[in-house]
């Protein structure tokens, strides 16, 4: 299926250089001079609303790439050459300082780079256009058809040609505002920008595959080590953090679902409270109380319970038990809600034949209530593994990651996850080239995970199965 | 209980605020303007004793007037020029600007605005941008070689330097430079820490181990932040040395270390022993701090340790600490606030900005900050000020400053790598550990220090 669909994209451009072969061959004088001038063809074919459009855009491009694209686009190998510099002022012939004479800014220079890579290839897709229109008008016209008129032309973008007109926008955001700065991360990954290479007064350049190594370097400076590390804990974090909130989730609701409890809204809306209140205030203060001089240490003092402050916060091990169980308290009202309604759907006649089959309660969880719960879940389980390898809200709202420790490097704490420290990288040492590896190497923590599990979900493999 | 209620809350919108983080991992402090008590007591000062400087300040802008005398009739362009200054003295900055424009109508094209930023957080900010920095910003004196390094600090020159070197004390003067070169306006000389003590607890403030002893009898907590910005002042008191040399462009290019020593391993053990009292806590900040009695903190807390303490309240210098017999005076950074010129390509704003800056940095501006926010002067004029001199708060910190050092320069990586060595010996880690294990964590240490240098 996937190998399909890289063979056709490749047949694809195959076909498109094949296309633009026999239009150079085959096409008269309008087509052949189409390829310099865009739309000179439907232009001479009088067909001027796209020969003009064509037009339009060959000179908007022209346009853009001498005034602005060019400049940029020449630099980009190198990220800029002239240094920024200082020079005596003088005022009124009076030396009062030094202004400031600006070199070439490499963030610019690879910002907009990317972005003319960008135009460029959208330019060449539309002459391409072009070209195949122009052949094909030519091919209409010599078996004798009519083209369609400019009225035709225009009024096709509200009727059937209505999908491109509305998508034009939306597709043209997605690129600027995400494709862009996505594929500017990435480059961002092998250059030196860092805070000793900050534009505008300093440049950065290109440095090839040297962050990645330093990433994997272990020993010395290098941030192999810290980088396992933290990656260990954010896998054991986003295990720990998914599914004991998922099956204690699941083990409340059973609990507050079974015939004889009373009072079962009051159990729920208890529970609920805690969503009611905004996430993020409640851990600020959970984490506060958990504190050395925080409540709970000073309460079990004062009642004489404990000796000395448990280290909930300063002890590695300690302070991970604590965030996960503190997870625990503040998710499982969630779950609870979602499994809440899905348990009440399970028929009740498998569990009446299960129990006249003689089975117990917990041969019916393991072949009823969790083989149905994991066809239905499974997604979720998939995405909020996925958010807890991201949970920048628990950690750092609780902990900002600490206790650091001297075996770590880049300013990491111990209960760090990989998205926290790269929030530090960028915010407190303004390592952008380190947090770019970083980030890359998150997506594909990410990815392959995702990709890996969700074949094997249950409702991806036999959709039929709980139909 | 409704006092930690308040406590936590109050955290809780520290923690908020913090979440920006400071590049350092520094302290920083947090202005309280509250205060209405102290207010009003520096209002009445400066009904009395404005005289004074003010004379002194129109002598001293004469001198400088005669640069900008010439420049009546010149342009100076028109524009914006955007200020970053702590929250607590917005008002008092847009005041002074609105005056420094009225003196100058010359430059009266330029309008100001002003926008709230701690001085500790202005330097990540601007370095994450520095072409939408703003035109001056106060900054803290240990995001100086950054800020340098970063390209984001015109060098001052001419008259301005010389402005700086004179009408400061000497830390403040050479906390202004990198290399050789003048980067900065000095704000304040306050920028230090010393203890603020309840006197009904603790019996002689001179002695460590006599406040964790009264404490432990209380049963109050006794607060010294081993961050990296105040663990020096074990380390320094103990006698070692860490200091970075840097070049103009804000590289560091030399190191004096000395931490790897006996000295610096009798600093480590007198953290240690400290952090091993159940009433050792590890926190900077009396809006944190609870059922306290003693607190290593900066005058920027004055007004909240007063509220706290009530009669009680008492500064002291920093006391001294015992290891193996041996006895040290606890030391440390004495630091400042500062405030940068961004790089200019003009040069009619710059003299604006330079001229604005010289303004918002001499001795009426400091003592008008002095009295409406406590923030000690680093003007040797405005220090003389019989008010600045009555300070509790500050006679305490000027009593610690001869003991410490001038804070330098630093790397980054300095701040994040005493952080995590405080933090691991608070966090028990070295617990047991026999000296020949520390000296190794102490090397280990030193080594990452030597490491920075290129």
């Amino acid at each position: 299926m996937k190998e399909n669909q890289i063979a056709g994209f490749f047949k694809g451009i195959g076909n498109a250089f094949g296309l633009i072969g026999t239009a150079f061959s085959k096409g008269d004088w309008k087509t052949k001079l189409s390829f310099i001038i865009m739309g000179f063809g439907s232009i001479m074919r009088k067909q001027f609303a796209r020969g003009i459009a064509f037009l339009a855009v060959e000179i908007l491009y022209i346009w853009y790439i001498v005034s602005f694209g060019a400049s940029y686009l020449v630099k980009f190998g190198s990220l800029g050459t002239v240094a920024t510099h200082e020079e005596p002022a003088y005022f009124n012939g009076i030396e009062i300082g030094k202004t400031t004479v600006f070199g070439d800014n490499s963030f610019l220079i690879l910002l907009f780079s990317v972005m003319t890579l960008f135009i460029t290839v959208l330019f060449i897709i539309i002459w391409y256009i072009n070209v195949k229109n122009n052949y094909e008008s030519q091919l209409k016209l010599e078996a004798g058809k009519e083209l369609p008129s400019n009225k035709q032309d225009l009024s096709s973008l509200l009727d059937h040609n209505f999908d491109k007109t509305l998508l034009s926008i939306p597709v043209l955001g997605v690129f600027m505002f995400v494709v862009v700065p996505i594929v500017f991360m990435i480059l961002v990954a092998f250059t030196n920008y860092d805070a000793t290479h900050q534009p505008p007064t300093n440049l950065f350049t290109w440095v090839g595959f040297e962050n990645f190594k330093n990433l994997l370097s272990i020993g010395g400076s290098g941030f192999g080590s810290t980088f396992f590390t933290i990656l260990i804990w954010t896998l054991v974090w986003a295990f720990f953090a998914t599914f004991l909130n998922y099956f204690g989730g699941m083990a409340v609701a059973i609990l507050i679902n079974k015939k004889g409890i009373k009072f079962k809204k009051l159990w729920r809306t208890i529970l609920v409270m805690t969503i009611a209140v905004p996430q993020f205030v409640s851990l600020l203060y959970i984490g506060k109380m958990f504190a050395k001089d925080g409540l709970i240490n000073g309460y079990l003092m004062k009642w004489g319970w404990i000796d000395s402050a448990i280290p909930f916060w300063t002890d590695p091990l300690l302070a991970k038990i604590t965030i996960i169980i503190i997870n625990v308290w503040v998710g499982i009202p969630y779950v609870m809600l979602i499994t809440t309604g899905l348990l009440m759907n399970i028929p009740e006649d498998l569990y009446e034949s299960a129990r006249i089959d003689g089975a117990n309660p917990f041969q019916m969880f393991m072949k009823i209530t969790l083989p149905y719960m994991l066809f239905v879940t499974g997604p979720y389980l998939l995405t909020s593994f996925t958010g807890n390898l991201n949970n920048f809200n628990v950690i750092y709202l609780l902990t900002t990651g600490s206790p650091l420790s001297t075996e770590l490097t880049g300013g990491a704490g111990r209960t760090d996850l990989l998205i926290t420290w790269l929030y530090k990288l960028t915010v407190n040492d303004t390592n952008y080239r380190m947090a770019a590896v970083i980030g890359i190497m998150v997506f594909v923590v990410t990815a392959v995970i995702s990709l890996v599990v969700y074949n094997i979900l249950p409702s991806v493999k036999d959709e039929e199965g709980f139909q | 209980m409704k006092k930690r209620v308040l406590a936590l809350a109050m955290s809780t919108a520290m923690i908020a605020s913090v979440l920006t983080a400071c590049g350092g991992g520094k302290d920083t402090p947090a202005q309280d303007t509250n205060n209405a008590a102290d207010n009003t007591a520096a209002a009445n000062n400066t009904a009395t004793d404005n005289n004074a400087p003010a004379e002194n300040n129109a002598a001293d802008n004469n001198a400088a007037d005669n640069t900008a005398a010439d420049n009546q009739t010149m342009d100076f362009g028109s524009g914006e020029i955007k200020i970053w200054v702590p929250d607590a003295v917005t008002g008092v900055t847009q005041t002074l600007a609105d005056s420094f424009f009225s003196e100058h109508p010359e430059m009266a094209g330029y309008t100001v605005k002003i926008e709230p930023m701690g001085e500790g957080d202005a330097a990540g900010k601007v370095i994450m941008d520095v072409e939408a920095a703003p035109d001056l910003y106060a900054f803290a004196q240990d995001q100086m070689a950054r800020l340098v390094a970063a390209g984001a600090l015109t060098t001052i020159s001419g008259d301005y330097a010389t402005f700086v070197q004179d009408s400061n004390d000497s830390g403040a003067a050479a906390a202004a430079k990198v290399g050789n070169e003048v980067y900065a306006f000095p704000l304040t000389s306050d920028n230090g820490y010393f203890l603020y003590y309840d006197k009904s607890v603790v019996t002689d403030p001179s002695s460590l181990e006599q406040i964790v002893a009264d404490c432990e009898a209380a049963g109050k907590n006794f607060y010294f932040d081993t961050g990296s910005w105040y663990q020096t002042a074990f380390f320094f008191g103990a006698g070692c040395e860490l200091t970075f040399d840097t070049d103009e462009d804000g590289n560091f290019t030399g190191i004096n270390n000395t931490y790897a020593s006996e000295n610096g391993l009798k600093a480590m053990k007198a953290i240690r022993q400290m952090s091993e009292s159940k009433i050792y806590m590890d926190g900077s900040s009396v809006g944190d701090a609870v059922n306290w009695a003693a607190i290593v903190d900066g005058t920027w807390d004055s007004s909240s340790a007063k509220e706290v303490l009530g009669e009680n309240y008492a500064c002291a210098k920093l006391p001294s600490f015992t290891v193996d017999g041996e006895t040290f005076q606890l030391g440390g950074f004495g630091g400042f606030k500062l405030m940068g010129v961004k790089p200019q390509a003009e040069a009619g704003k710059l003299v604006v900005c330079l001229e604005l800056a010289k303004y918002l940095s001499d001795t009426d501006a400091q003592l008008t900050r002095f009295n409406e926010v406590g923030w000690g002067p680093s003007n040797v004029k405005a220090q003389e000020d019989p008010a600045v001199q009555g300070d509790e708060a500050l006679s305490a910190l000027r009593e610690q400053l001869q003991y410490t050092v001038p804070q330098g320069q630093y790397p980054g990586e300095y701040w994040s790598e005493a952080d995590a060595l405080g933090e691991t010996i608070c966090g028990g880690n070295f617990k047991g550990y026999t000296d020949e294990q520390l000296m190794t964590e102490l090397e280990a240490f030193a080594a990452k220090m030597d490491a920075l240098v290129q």
